[in-house]
Parts: structure tokens; sequence; C-alpha cells
């Protein structure tokens, strides 16, 4: 071994006190859970780029229509009005995280934040360009040759098309995507239109180019709050101490501590070792640059281990592959870590390893803090009970509310310049009546006024109204009561869809002379 | 080679009146600063009647409300600040026992 490097730095570089941020190279892996988030992505992604070009009655399906301020979401159409329905909607979303979180941990950032899934696209074009862990490693330290020139610029060439298409897409939900495609060529973008192009193509390029686990730790709130959501019985990605410690290399031939006299180690001195292990990292953990941000109760100074028999090793061999594969760049054999998005790669590379050295899988695996300490795991606990009922209750509200809305808005405002004027006809107190038809079909509306102690009070306009499609009409209202009408009546005015379905009553004042 | 697996400096925590002081100082003065650019441009009256105009709000209690809400926005910052600057170890503690 005399290639191995010895971990000297140079203290005084004459630079920043910061620390620069370490880059992380995640190694490519392979296995169930991996395939099960290359399965999310394409869902995820194609969802969003293939949304904004399917129809729905004649119109884009997914639109966002700000200028119009109508959101169409396939059959539905949401309204301003409808605002406590997306105020619900992510009450839900919220509920949704926090029950999922509870039971089986950050499920969200392993498969399904947007953070993830674009990185990984980004990862798997880097991979494709400057090539594996290794590759990309050396590359970096390399000089700038031809090669690294050529990889480099190839990279950032595809992921800014790349980029690009996913600012056009994101445009897309907000302005007509076939409208905007079509005048790509000749140009003719509107300014705001191309600047949210070309500010999501860069936001999407610099989160999921560079910044990637940056965002997951030093940005996302979610990640500081699992311990608020977690507890003992939540699955969570963890390492198995009893069974790994002590880690250590060893000749091919020895058994798995499962079947072997050694057996599990216990709790106190499993965690020991890892403590102590995490405080005087081996030569093998140096050199894939295995990160530790974890804090230990009793302060920072631990005894090294000593060098193990061999009949006394646990079952890790200290190959360090979950440390090269984690995409955060974490040591998950420190325990649970708030940096752990869940992605479980670490569980795919050592069970990949556990094969390869014949031992049963599952040193690293999707498991409770209570399982791995050997306790039952219970699934149903209150946190999840309170969590599901508040869960199910609002879904069921906002279903029925989005299922029962009006699909008229009227609403009626005084004239804020005059309480009253009194003209040769009487006395004459001005309106606006506000009509939202919220149908897809235009509506013609029947208006109505009454007031119990004025029985002679009038409409001066028409009492018939049509309102397009879609639309909103305001109109101005007119109430002409006889001369010497006083004081303050009340007043309750109607509006009438032609087919009857549908009937507003809106109640206000009418004014004469005090 | 930087040695990343030396335990960083774990700073401890600083006195309560220094937390709670950054989180409402800034904010406090942001606010303040946010509600007299605000209002020089917009009267609350104004803002009433476009979206209120049956509440009866004067423009003392507009300029109170739009001073409390501009504060709690800039303290909600400042606290979101506040923790992602928290270290690392505030977070990774072992989960609680059942």
């Amino acid at each position: 071994m005399g290639n191995k490097q010895i971990p000297i730095e140079v203290l005084d570089t004459g630079g920043s006190a910061y620390v620069s941020e370490r880059k992380v190279y995640p190694r490519d892996v392979s296995g169930p859970l991996n395939r099960l988030r290359v399965a999310a992505v394409f869902w995820l992604l194609g969802m969003f780029y293939l949304f904004p070009w399917l129809s729905w009655d004649g119109r884009q399906a997914v639109l966002f229509d700000l200028p119009a301020r109508k959101f169409h979401v396939f059959a539905i159409t949401f309204w301003p009005q409808d605002f406590v329905f997306l105020a619900m909607l992510l009450m839900i979303a919220a509920l949704v995280l926090f029950f999922f979180t509870a039971l089986a941990g950050r499920l969200w950032c392993g498969y399904a934040c947007p953070q993830t899934v674009w990185t990984e696209v980004f990862l798997w074009m880097e991979s494709a360009i400057e090539g594996d862990r290794h590759k990309r490693m050396k590359l970096d330290a390399g000089p700038w040759d031809r090669n690294k020139v050529l990889r480099k610029s190839g990279k950032h060439l595809v992921w800014l098309l790349f980029a690009l298409w996913t600012g056009f897409t994101f445009v897309g939900f907000f302005t007509p995507i076939r409208d905007l495609g079509a005048r790509l060529s000749p140009f003719d973008w509107g300014g705001w239109e191309t600047f949210w192009v070309l500010f999501y193509a860069l936001a999407t390029w610099g989160n999921a180019g560079f910044l990637r686990e940056q965002v997951c730790k030093y940005m996302c709130p979610y990640a500081r709050f699992q311990s608020a959501m977690f507890d003992r019985n939540t699955l969570i990605i963890a390492y198995d101490p009893m069974r790994g410690e002590p880690r250590g290399p060893r000749k091919r031939g020895l058994a798995s501590v499962l079947e072997r006299a050694r057996g599990l180690l216990a709790v106190a001195i499993a965690n020991d070792y890892v403590f102590r292990a995490s405080r005087h990292p081996s030569a093998a953990s140096q050199q894939t640059r295995a990160a530790s941000t974890i804090t230990f109760d009793g302060g920072t100074q631990a005894e090294p281990l000593p060098k193990f028999a061999p009949e006394e090793l646990g079952d890790c061999i200290d190959c360090t592959l979950c440390v090269q594969v984690c995409p955060t760049g974490i040591d998950i054999r420190n325990g649970l870590q708030y940096e752990c998005i869940a992605c479980g790669a670490c569980i795919d590379a050592c069970d990949e390893v556990m094969l390869k050295v014949g031992y049963p899988k599952g040193l690293i695996r999707y498991s409770t803090q209570n399982a791995i300490d050997g306790k039952p795991t219970h699934v149903l606990r209150p946190r999840i009970l309170v969590y599901g009922t508040i869960l199910l209750a609002l879904m069921l509200g906002w279903g029925f509310g989005v299922a029962n809305r009006s699909p008229l808005i009227a609403e009626v405002l005084r004239d804020r310049n005059a309480l009253y004027r009194e003209t040769a006809e009487g006395v004459e107190n001005g309106y606006t009546l506000k009509l939202v038809n919220k149908t897809d079909q235009p509506q013609h509306y029947r208006i109505d006024v009454s007031a119990s102690d004025l029985p002679t009070l009038r409409l001066r306009e028409a009492p018939e109204v049509d309102v397009a499609a879609g639309s909103v009409a305001s109109l101005p209202l007119t109430l002409v009561a006889p001369a010497g009408t006083a004081g303050r009546h009340d007043v309750k005015i109607t509006v009438r869809s032609q087919d009857g379905a549908t009937t507003r009553s809106i109640d206000s004042s009418f004014f004469g002379p005090m | 080679m930087t040695d990343y697996t030396t335990p960083r400096f774990d700073h401890p925590p600083r006195p309560m009146a220094q937390r709670v002081g950054a989180i409402l100082w800034p904010s406090f003065f942001a606010a303040g600063v946010a509600t007299m650019v605000f209002f020089a441009f917009v009267d609350p009256l104004a803002l009433r009647d476009m979206t209120f105009p049956d509440v009866a709000i004067s423009r003392g209690l507009g300029y109170t409300i739009g001073f409390f809400m501009f504060w709690v926005a800039t303290a909600s910052s400042s606290l979101f600040t506040w923790i992602l600057l928290r270290p690392a170890s505030r977070f990774n503690r072992p989960l609680p026992p059942n």
C-alpha cells in the first residue's frame, strides 16, 4: 500500500476563512430503489413536460391563465373567488407531507422533490458526457486540455438546452404553449414571456447543475423539521451498527455475523464503535471524503478503535460505497442525519456489496429505529391517526366544496360618491352589480328588486342581462323611490338564471334624506 | 487535500436575548421602513375601499394593520434565516425515546 494518501493540509493558505463547499460526485448505483426513483423521474417530469400540450374542450388542459384570472385544470376552472380551494389544497399538501413523513420518512425528498428529480436528470447527462464518478473527479482535478474543454462545454450545452426547454414548458403553463411555440420563429415573444423562460431556465441550470445537494442541506426548511415528524416507528434509511460494527476490511471466507458465533453486538457497544470510528475515520473514509456533521452526546473526544481480530469484525467491510453513492455526501453509518434525503442509494449499493461477499442483504435498510434496536414497531399510533383523520376530512371537504361550487357570483356595491340623489323622478340610489358567470355557457339572468317597507321601489335599468360564458359583467343599477322617501331601507336584490336553476340574493340598503 | 472528516466547529447556542433580538429587531426596522414607503404612495382608505368597503377602517387603524402585516412577513423571513443558520448538530439528534 505504497500509494496511500496521507491526510495533511496546509492550514495557512492566506485565503478566506470560509470552508468552500466540497463537490459531491455521486457514484452511479443500480438496484430496486434506484429503479423506483427513475420511474418517479419519468412519471413526474413526464407530467410536467406533457401536460401543457394536452387539450380539453378546445382549450389547453392545464393552463394558469393569469391575465384572465382563471386557472384551468382539466375539467375544472378556478376563479379568484375560489381562492379558498387553493388555500385548502395547500393545507392538504402540507398534511400529506406530514402524514407520509411520519409513516415512511422523507419519501418526498428522495423521489418527488423537483430539486431531486431535476438533479437526477442533470446527473444522467453529466455522467453520459463526463463519465462515472472516478472519471469526473479526475477530469475536475486535471488541467484544462482539449478533452476537458470539449466535455465541459458539451455538458453545459446539453444542460442549457434542457434548461431552456424546461423554462419554455414552465411559461407554457401560464400562456398557451402551442401559441408560444408558434411565435418562436419568427421570434415574437413578449418581454415578460422571454424573461420568465430565461429566468426559469437559469434557475433550473443553477439548481440542478451546481447547487444540487446544497439546496437540501442549507436552504430546505423541511429537512430541518424532520425531527418534528419522525419518531422511532418512522421508516428511515438505517444502518444496523449491531451487525456492522466494528467495520473493517477482511479476507474472503469470513462468514456474516448472522451465521457465526459473534452474533449481534449490544446497542451501546455498537453505538460507541460508530462514534469512535466517526472521530477517527479510516484511510478508506478519508480517501472517499466521507463528510460527517453528526454530533453525539458526550463531546468530541474519543479513543481510537483498536485493531480487531477477523472473527470480531462486523459485517461492514468499510468499502465506503454507501458514502460514494450518496448524493448529499454523508456517511449513513453515523445514523439518522437531517442531510439524508432518503433516496436509498446507499441501500442499493450496500445490498450489492453484501451479495458479492456472500452476506445477507440489509446491513443498510429501510427500517424503523425500533426495529434496528430490536424492539417492536407500531405503525398505527396517535400521530398517524391524527394526521390521517385531519387529512381525510380536508380532502372530503375539498372534494365536496369543488363539486358544489356556485355557478354564479353576484355582488352589489353601493355608489360611494353620493348616498342619494334627488331628481324629478324621486329619490335615486346608485349601485354596481357584479355578476360572474362561472359556467361554460352564456347565461341570461333576471334581476328583481324588493324592499319590504318600500313597495314602490323600482329599477330604472332593464331587468334582463346576458353574460357570456366564463365572464364577469359589471352593471350600473339605479333604484328609484318616490319623492319624499326618507331614511334607510333594507333592499334585497335577486338574480335568477333563465332556467331557474341558480338564484342569488344580495342584501343592500337604500337611503333617502335623513 | 482538506480533511472533510474532521468534525466541524460547533458553536454553542447564543443567549436567548441575542437570538430573539436578532429576529425581531431587524424585522421591526425593515417593517417600519416598508410601512413608511408603502403608505407614502397608498392611502389606507383607498385600500379599504377596494378590499373591505363595508368595514369601518380609519387611517390610523389602516397604518397599524399595515405595519403589523409587514412585521409578520419580515419576522417570518428572519426566523427562517435563523433556522437555516443553526449548525447541523442542533438537528442531528437521536430520535426521542418511545
